[in-house]
């Protein structure tokens, strides 16, 4: 048990952030969203390098493309890369063609994170994953007000493109929720550093909003649960995403996320709403990334189901 | 990074757990529900404690100069998860080994390490705390005590409350103003006090927590010589902080808590309220807040076990930990229903238990107002 990096760890790290301050962050982010744009530069960067296919190369794991897509999302950056370098890999030993977008059969017809941008969707169809090549015409554009770019699959996603054969669709379902787990991780952690230091600045009645016991209260809580729901979401990774860890860490992350959208929102008051101001950037997504998979309620019976074997 | 236990802790868990399942008698779900406090479990703790000494394992995590087997801090939490887990064999002895010990060796001159040491890792030997008072109970620093030196002793005054496990006590670990003119954290000094001192008065406070749960300790004229003081003079305060970090991660609340967790999720099976998609939600919810403070605390402790600074990761551990007793508190009172009303029940032990987790050691504001302060760094005006 460690909970600080190793020197590879570091290494690796350092040189993601200083790739991600090239290319990525809130004005990128906010740069491509009138056109729910791709960022296929970040997206390139990310694979030249090497990071997306790190869970699979000797000494590493899924617990370095965890932390990776965890700065990733700490970034805004515009690009599917948890759904690659964690998912794919998870599922899939053959290299999956990304960007790759996240569907279950229940998303047919409705917006999917993500779709628009893609080259193949990974559908979550029963016990199964299926991998389907998307062609010109088969994704339509949705506009969407949640921090990613959205399309709809047109057709019916039940039993659409190749499957990955009996037990893959549980191995989609756990690597997904870790994904999901890591990505809010990634947003909350942004957005709680972003509200700290605008609420040190921001004076009111003399003071910093940020000095009020009150204020301090609600940030120190949420700083509570983001942390511990960072090291899940690590954990769950590191541990090769069991059905009950993944769940654990979708269920106890997307939680958090409800709260800290609300109570970030609340403190930073009316600027955070605005488009001027870069908050949006991540609180928007974890309304997005909670809705995913069928929600927290579909991750907490998930872990009923493997802890307690309730049917 | 990596979360993996050790090959040597993973099967040392194994021994213990197998230890335990030799040596706990049948009726010990019968006498842990009375609480690590109560008359029966601190007598049963002597055996327990005494075994588990017998095999090295009491102190193992001590260094070896001081009678441990330099197992680690990991190898602590093991043994820390498995005791809490089925409601601390150990009694209130884990205090002693948790942060006691590790003060003495820290502060301790060569007398007091020599006196405490041995007895502690012999388990046959029980401390109290003697730091909040009747004025000085969220704000500590505020506390009155005060010993007076006089000679080649220290003549102690004042009032001690909310003492727990102080009936079967031997020693008080007390906190006491040196300097009387001294404020706040300043001009305090440790005190490691024989509780057969004369001068020194117990009274009971009834509460709905349970039997013998919060105390009141009167010092009046306590003489006690001046090689009783733990560390220098007018700087407890350093060591008190030195103890509470260890204390407040001490009790791995979160392993017990997991523990009622399945058994009251064993128990809405049977009885058909796991058919309701609330109560499955609920006792979900009540999984992760016992996972995360669970991985909190690991934290904490990896910190602890490479001997580093303590950080506010502490306090994080800490409030998360008070979360998971509220939780499943709440929670067995619900799914068991009119039988948590019965004094004694398994819903009624665990949400006594639970009634406390927020204020003992540090009222959660307080470790918010910390957090605050000391890890996001927010302004003071």
């Amino acid at each position: 048990m460690d909970f600080e990096l190793s020197e590879d760890q570091q290494q690796i790290l350092k040189s993601v952030k200083d790739l991600l301050g090239q290319h990525a962050g809130p004005t990128r982010n906010i740069e491509l969203q009138p056109n729910a744009a791709y960022d296929t530069e970040l997206h390139d960067a990310l694979e030249e390098n090497g990071y997306t296919e790190i869970a699979r190369m000797d000494e590493m794991g899924p617990l370095e493309a965890a932390l990776i897509a965890e700065e990733v999302a700490y970034a805004a950056g515009v690009v599917a890369f948890a759904e690659s370098a964690l998912v794919a890999t998870g599922v899939s030993d053959e290299e999956i063609e990304g960007p790759i977008s996240l569907a279950t059969v229940a998303d047919s017809g409705k917006p999917i994170r993500y779709a628009c941008t893609a080259k193949t969707l990974l559908i979550l169809d029963g016990d199964e994953a299926r991998v389907l090549s998307l062609k010109d015409g088969d994704i339509e554009k949705v506009e969407s007000n949640f921090g990613y770019p959205m399309g709809r699959y047109k057709g019916e996603l039940k039993g659409a493109g190749k499957s990955l054969g009996a037990g893959s669709g549980d191995k989609l379902r756990n690597w997904w929720r870790v994904a999901l787990a890591v990505e809010t991780v990634g947003c909350m952690r942004a957005a709680l550093w972003h509200v700290v230091g605008y609420l040190s600045e921001r004076r009111q009645f003399g003071v910093a909003i940020g000095s009020f016991q009150a204020v301090q209260h609600k940030l120190a809580d949420n700083a509570v649960t983001i942390h511990g729901a960072r090291w899940l979401a690590l954990e769950a990774a590191f541990k090769g995403a069991q059905k009950d860890q993944a769940a654990v860490a979708a269920a106890f992350a997307l939680e958090t996320a409800g709260t800290a959208f609300t109570d970030f929102h609340q403190l930073a008051g009316a600027i955070g709403f605005t488009r001027e101001h870069n908050l949006h950037v991540w609180t928007m997504r974890l309304m997005a990334l909670r809705v995913e998979l069928g929600g927290v309620h579909s991750h907490r019976r998930a872990i009923a189901e493997a802890r307690w074997e309730v049917q | 990074m990596e979360f993996d236990w050790s090959v040597e802790d993973a099967a040392y868990r194994k021994e213990f757990v197998d230890f335990l399942g030799e040596i706990l008698p049948e009726n010990w779900d019968e006498i842990s529900k009375h609480g690590p406090g109560s008359d029966l479990q601190a007598e049963f703790s002597k055996k327990f404690c005494g075994k588990m000494a017998d095999k090295g394992w009491l102190t193992q995590h001590w260094p070896a100069e001081y009678g441990g087997k330099d197992a680690g801090a990991w190898r602590h939490a093991v043994v820390g998860e498995e005791c809490w887990a089925i409601g601390e064999p150990r009694g209130s002895q884990y205090m002693n080994v948790n942060w006691v010990g590790p003060a003495v060796m820290q502060y301790g001159t060569d007398e007091q390490k020599k006196l405490h040491l041995p007895a502690i890792a012999s388990g046959n030997i029980f401390w109290c705390q003697g730091f909040s008072e009747p004025e000085a109970g969220s704000d500590l620093v505020s506390l009155r005590t005060l010993a007076i030196p006089d000679g080649d002793d220290y003549v102690i005054n004042g009032t001690k409350i909310w003492t727990s496990y102080v009936q079967h006590a031997n020693y008080c670990f007390l906190l006491a103003r040196t300097d009387p003119d001294s404020k706040r954290h300043t001009g305090i000094s440790v005190f490691l006090v024989p509780m057969e001192t004369p001068g020194i008065e117990v009274r009971e406070i009834p509460s709905v927590v349970g039997a013998r749960y919060f105390h009141e300790v009167f010092f009046t004229d306590v003489r006690v010589p001046k090689g009783c003081m733990l560390g220098e003079v007018n700087a407890g305060w350093e060591v008190v902080n030195f103890a509470l970090q260890y204390e407040r991660v001490g009790a791995a609340r979160y392993a017990r808590a997991a523990l009622t967790l399945d058994h009251l999720a064993k128990v809405a099976k049977e009885t058909g309220l796991m058919d309701d998609p609330i109560v499955v939600d609920k006792l979900a919810q009540a999984r992760c807040i016992c996972e995360a403070a669970r991985m909190l605390t690991y934290r904490v402790i990896d910190t602890r076990a490479k001997d580093a600074k303590p950080t506010t990761d502490t306090q994080l551990a800490r409030i998360a930990g008070t979360r998971t007793d509220r939780a499943i508190g709440e929670l067995a009172v619900e799914i068991l229903g009119p039988d948590a009303l019965e004094y004694g029940s398994f819903a009624d032990a665990n949400f006594r238990l639970a009634m406390t987790a927020g204020v003992a050691v540090g009222a959660t504001e307080v470790q918010l107002n910390l957090v605050a302060r000391r890890f996001l760094e927010l302004p003071k005006k």
